[in-house]
């Protein structure tokens, strides 16, 4: 069981190591058959992992292995250990499931790019570092997982790094992860002195004796971290820019797994939080604005992957106020199936741009309904899974996190009115991206590619030769991960239903008691009115972009502020970019060039000086040497007969 | 004791010593200069003798001898420098020499 | 054990600078040297116990009036520094020798003797001792940027001297005025001061070796202007003798002075930190921002040793270590940057040499992502002991030094983009592609070395200080 763990972290690590150290003398298919197959071991030993966890009682699901010590200074203490209960068994499961297909995805998306094997190393690297972070048994591992899928996000984003855009995207992630890290190291260090152990068991133990001061950093550090790493209000800004990168990225790290790691991480320190009531109301508060923001600006995107993008955002956005208001048990549910229909969203759009050879734009597409049947019947159970449908998988999800923000007083009402908000732009922005690319005629764009694909090379910069162009939507490769996802979107949510069993919920019990548990009747009028507002998007939708009975309405003031994301790019540069630039050069004009290097060349000079002024005293006369003798030794003899 | 008080000798080794050193402050030319030099380390010596006939030892006389050994050596360089400029046709005048004016 | 480790070096240098062996056997013969030399520190670490105090050691007296004597032994965390200075170092003599230097039996020579000299100073047990290697592993940085460096030699080694001379002195006069007070040389058997000057002689000379702001005026041209090897050897061992420094007679043989100045270094190191991150930020060329990176990173390492708890402490040595490696590393990929554009590394003149140079890049990005302190690193190991050893000081010190792990983020992930990405109208040379195999073979080890502390960065922080606290105080107050 617990080797099972072992193999599901290392094999994916395996796996880019050897695509590396073989470089050249292994195709470009083969490496990304080598990363499938680590990854799909690495699921093997998830599942194994899983069948021994469901052998055990209720109560005896958490184990911890050990295999050394990482850091080790005497009084304090940190191992390399694995935590294995029904929380990370199931992150491990979404994990390398979802990732397998995605990385089985990309040998058709990425068949023919010039760099295959560094993409497949590099996602091989993003699974191990994200089952690293999952699988930590201690914040220390947590927070290395936490840094390295970072890194990952980084290298991926930038994968294609002739493209200028990509390669800014990618360091504008990397750096306000890189801050949502150090605010996690922050709580980190306040934890080491306070409880002094990093190990979650034993923390969460010395929570009880800490100061509520304390408790609020740490709790606000961790959040921190998660609010930076799963693209939340206000550090929300680099997912959108991280849709540089290939698609089945978007679809690996920024849709199905890193980008929920906050609600992980919420889960997995939940004691923190809960001591500290203030910051996970604080984490709710952030979900259900987040979730409204990020629902109105999808409204205005243009970009097919940009709309899924800020999708992703408000959907974390639901995760998000489930953990704030503690329930644990329907946030991960709903990270699940998101994890689901979200890849299915991310991988159906890479069909079709990778049919349009890679034009990304809504307004040139149209009318694909005919061209593309199977992607097409992909696309819209993954929208309406999105959008919460009955039976679809967002349904019993989201529903259950609404009906907890019922359950949990005035604040909650609050949330909850934000969360149907939510799911009427939910619907709105869905399919509004689905009357636009599927619906109407076929546009030009997509009459010209209506023989049959191209594939995607000219989604790099670099203009190459096309490849061999191929009839059907795409390779099997592609279309298989495609089909299984629509399959899981479905019935994914039936895991739970309500009123008739709650398999996930009780599932994760052990791990995160919940804090609120809705009752039927409030996860049945919460259900009637989120499908009821959902449908209303989309009639709206309907109404201006599927039937186009009217012109969409033309608010420029709103349009602007919506286009322009609310200037939260514009703010950070203002307020963070420049004075760094600008504090830079003054230091380097004003300090470092006149007065570190000044001093040195002020030393040489004064010696020079110096110097000079007194060589004015050597005249060169012998005479003059003669005289100052004489005189020095008749002073000296004054001297002598004075003081004696 | 034969012979004048030996105070005598030291007024006499004083007036050369300071005719020396005129000598040196105030002539130009180096052979002249070195003859000055000569004078003033001949007055040393014989204050050196005066004193040695005071105190009734010899300590003084072997430094006279010493130094005289010096003189030597210090006419020899220093003529073998005047012969050298004079072969080189340059003016033997101490003050044209003043390279190592700060 | 410990004087062999020293002679060797030593006796290298004069077989390889006075016989008139050809250029390439010179080389060869040198590094054949430091491996040995390896190897031996190799058998050192085997031989140690790293549950014990002060081990492998050698006692001669010198001068017994005076209680000078010529002692040498290691402590656990100094084992490892001299480590570290000699895997360096043997790294720098084979790139040294792959680059064919000019006058390579003087250049090996030299590089060998310095190499002789910085062990020694990690071994040195008396206070005579340590300054004589101190003063020795200067002389050859003299002559060799002075007469092997770039353009702008002269300015660099002038600035060197005077900043490295006016330091040496006034420690100088600390040892002196220490030793006779105390009765001893010995830091064994002498017991500790209370003077605040005699700390403060030996504080401007460990600030400016390492260097502490704002006693840094020579480290940009230094770095910028040596052969890379030598800026690698620089920046990644020579500044940890301060680190030894600080930490054997700063903090174990003063008590007051440490508690009463400790609140002013920590403001120094701290300003230091922020400062060289955010001119490395803005710098121009490669070599600038490991030059100020290494400034900062070598200020954090002083905020851990005055963090003065056993994890802060525990922590600079780990980080120490790893940073050496790093910066060392860094500097040669800094010269095969350079050695592939015609010798420069100026952002304006480089870039998009990831294309067609897979393994080049794969180095870069990963020395590069190490370097930025990526967490589950060597280096995000030591940052965060000190960062959490010198929260106990007050969690602003942390907060800053979090700070600073973000600045170095964007500095260092500008200088990956800037090596890597963007072409621009220069192109290199046709025929320098990749990394040649003798580049991989003095990169590789030292990546490798970083990987496995990444792994393992408990097999440092286990193994430099006994666990026993009595002896402990010996070295950690």
């Amino acid at each position: 069981m617990i080797q099972g763990a072992w193999l599901c972290l290392l094999a994916p690590l395996a796996g880019a190591f050897a695509i590396t150290v073989m470089g050249d003398s292994i195709g470009r298919r083969t490496a990304g058959w080598i990363a499938t197959l680590a990854v799909f071991a690495g699921f093997g030993g998830a599942v194994a992992a899983l069948v021994g966890l469901l052998g055990h009682g209720e109560e005896e699901r958490e184990y911890v292995s050990t295999a050394w010590t990482w850091l080790d200074t005497g009084s304090f203490q940190v191992g390399l250990n694995l935590v294995l209960d029904p929380l990370s068994a199931t992150m491990m499961l979404i994990v390398t499931g979802v990732g397998g297909l995605i990385v089985l995805y990309s040998v058709g998306y990425m068949d023919g790019d010039d760099e295959e094997r560094r993409y497949f190393a590099y996602m091989a690297l993003f699974v191990f570092a994200m089952l690293l972070l999952v699988q930590g048994g201690n914040f220390l591992l947590l927070l290395a997982g936490w840094g390295l899928v970072g890194l990952a996000s980084y290298l991926l984003i930038g994968f294609w790094h002739e493209r200028p855009e990509a390669v800014a995207a990618a360091k504008k992630a990397f750096v306000m992860n890189a801050f949502g890290d150090a605010t996690m190291a922050l709580a980190l260090f306040v934890l080491v002195w306070q409880t002094g152990s990093l190990a979650f068991a034993e923390s969460f133990a010395g929570t009880e004796e800490m100061s509520s001061t304390a408790l609020n950093l740490v709790a606000l550090g961790l959040l921190g971290g998660a609010v930076a790493k799963s693209a939340q209000l206000p550090l929300h800004t680099w997912l959108p820019d991280a849709m540089e990168g290939p698609t089945p990225v978007s679809a690996l790290i920024h849709a199905a797994t890193m980008v929920t790691a906050g609600v992980y991480l919420i889960c997995r320190a939940h004691p923190i939080f809960e001591a500290a009531p203030a910051i996970q109301d604080l984490a709710a508060g952030i979900g259900a604005l987040t979730l409204v923001v990020a629902g109105l600006v999808a409204l205005v995107q243009t970009d097919i992957k940009r709309v899924i993008a800020y999708s992703t955002m408000s959907q974390i956005g639901y995760m998000f106020l489930g953990a704030g208001l503690g329930a644990y048990g329907f946030a991960m549910f709903h990270l699940m199936t998101h994890a689901f229909f979200k890849a299915l969203l991310f991988m159906a759009a890479g069909v079709v741009i990778h049919h349009l050879a890679g034009e990304q734009d809504i307004r040139q597409m149209g009318g694909l309904r005919r061209l593309m049947p199977f992607t097409f019947a992909a696309f819209l159970i993954g929208s309406l899974a999105l959008v919460g449908i009955p039976p679809l998988s967002g349904f019993f999800s989201k529903d259950g996190i609404l009906a907890s923000a019922l359950d949990a007083g005035a604040y909650g009402y609050l949330l909850f009115a934000a969360g149907l908000l939510g799911t009427l732009l939910t619907g709105l922005y869905t399919f509004r991206l689905f009357f636009v690319v599927w619906g109407g005629d076929p546009s030009p764009l997509v009459e010209r590619h209506a023989g049959g694909g191209h594939g995607r090379q000219s989604e790099r910069a670099a203009s190459r030769a096309h490849g061999e162009p191929h009839g059907g939507e795409g390779p099997w490769t592609m279309l298989l991960p495609v089909g299984i996802l629509a399959v899981l979107a479905v019935v994914g949510g039936w895991l739970q239903i309500p009123g008739v069993w709650h398999e996930f919920t009780h599932w994760l019990e052990p791990v995160a008691e919940p804090l609120v548990e809705p009752s039927l009747g409030q996860e049945l009028l919460t259900s009637s009115l989120a499908v009821g507002f959902g449908l209303v998007g989309v009639a709206v939708a309907w109404l201006f972009y599927g039937a186009r009975r009217r012109e969409a309405p033309d608010a420029r003031g709103v349009r602007d502020v919506l286009e322009h994301k609310f200037y939260f790019d514009e703010l950070y540069d203002l307020a963070f970019y420049r004075p760094a630039v600008a504090l830079s050069a003054l230091w380097r004009r004003g300090i470092e060039e006149p007065l570190i290097g000044g001093s040195i060349t002020g030393v040489t000079l004064g010696a020079r000086r110096a110097g000079t002024l007194v060589g004015g005293a050597q005249t060169g006369y012998l005479r003059s040497y003669a005289l100052a003798i004489g005189f020095g030794v008749v002073v000296l003899t004054v001297v002598f007969l004075a003081v004696r | 004791m034969l012979g004048p008080d030996p105070s005598w000798y030291l007024v006499v080794a004083a007036i050369l010593f300071s005719i020396g050193a005129f000598g040196v402050l105030l002539r130009r030319s180096p052979l002249v200069v070195l003859l000055s030099i000569e004078i003033m380390l001949n007055g040393a010596n014989l204050a050196l003798i005066g004193f040695s006939r005071v105190h009734g030892d010899h300590d003084g006389q072997i430094f006279a001898l010493c130094v005289m050994a010096v003189a030597a050596a210090e006419a020899v360089v220093g003529l073998g420098i005047i012969v050298a400029m004079s072969r080189r046709r340059l003016t033997l005048d101490v003050d044209q020499f003043r390279a190592l004016r700060g | 054990m410990t004087t062999a480790l020293i002679v060797l070096p030593l006796t290298a240098a004069l077989v390889v600078w006075l016989l008139p062996l050809p250029a390439r056997v010179a080389g060869g013969l040198a590094l054949a040297a430091m491996l040995a030399e390896t190897a031996l520190w190799g058998v050192a670490v085997a031989r140690f116990d790293f549950g014990e105090s002060l081990q492998l050691v050698d006692r001669q007296t010198w001068f017994s009036d005076l209680g000078v004597s010529y002692h040498v032994g290691f402590f656990g965390f100094s084992l490892w520094l001299a480590g570290v200075s000699i895997v360096v170092c043997t790294a720098a003599i084979a790139y040294a020798w792959w680059a064919r230097r000019e006058r390579a039996r003087a250049y090996h020579g030299l590089l060998l003797f310095l190499t002789g000299a910085i062990v020694g100073v990690f071994a040195a047990q008396d206070l005579l001792v340590f300054y004589v290697f101190f003063e020795a592993m200067l002389i050859p940085l003299y002559v060799l940027i002075g007469v092997w460096g770039g353009v702008r030699r002269v300015q660099a080694t002038v600035k060197f001297v005077i900043y490295t001379m006016a330091g040496s002195l006034l420690m100088l006069a600390s040892i002196v005025v220490l030793g006779l007070s105390q009765g001893t040389f010995d830091l064994v058997e002498s017991g500790r001061s209370d003077s605040v000057w005699i700390f403060l002689g030996f504080l401007v000379a460990f600030a400016v070796k390492a260097p502490l702001f704002p006693f840094h005026g020579w480290l940009v041209d230094a770095y910028r202007e040596s052969p890379p090897e030598l800026s690698a050897i620089l920046s990644g061992v020579v500044s940890k003798a301060a680190v030894y420094g600080l930490l054997r007679i700063g903090i174990a043989k003063f008590g007051e002075p440490v508690q009463d100045l400790q609140l002013a270094i920590l403001v120094l190191a701290a300003v230091g930190l922020v400062y060289a991150s955010l001119l490395a930020f803005r710098a121009r060329d490669v070599r600038t921002v490991v030059a100020y990176s290494s400034m900062g990173q070598m200020s954090l390492i002083v905020m851990g040793l005055f963090s003065l708890n056993e994890i802060g402490v525990t922590g600079s040595i780990v980080h120490s270590v790893a940073h050496g490696l790093v910066s060392a590393a860094l500097f040669l990929l800094a010269g095969m940057v350079e050695a592939r554009t015609g010798g420069t590394s100026d952002f304006a003149r480089i870039g998009g040499l990831a294309k067609g140079r897979p393994a080049f890049a794969t180095l870069v990005l990963i020395v590069g992502v190490i370097a930025l302190a990526v967490p589950g690193s060597a280096i995000f190991a030591g940052e965060f002991l000190i960062l959490t050893g010198i929260y106990d000081q007050g969690w602003w010190w942390s907060a800053i030094g979090a700070g600073a792990i973000v600045l170095a983020a964007m500095y260092m992930l500008r200088a990956i983009s800037g090596i890597l990405h963007r072409s621009r109208e220069l192109q290199p040379p046709a025929g320098t592609r990749d990394l040649r195999p003798a580049e991989l073979g003095v990169l590789v080890p030292l990546v490798a070395a970083l990987l496995f502390l990444s792994a393992w960065p408990a097999s440092i922080s286990e193994r430099s200080f006994p666990p026993a606290p009595e002896e402990a105080a010996e070295v950690t107050p």
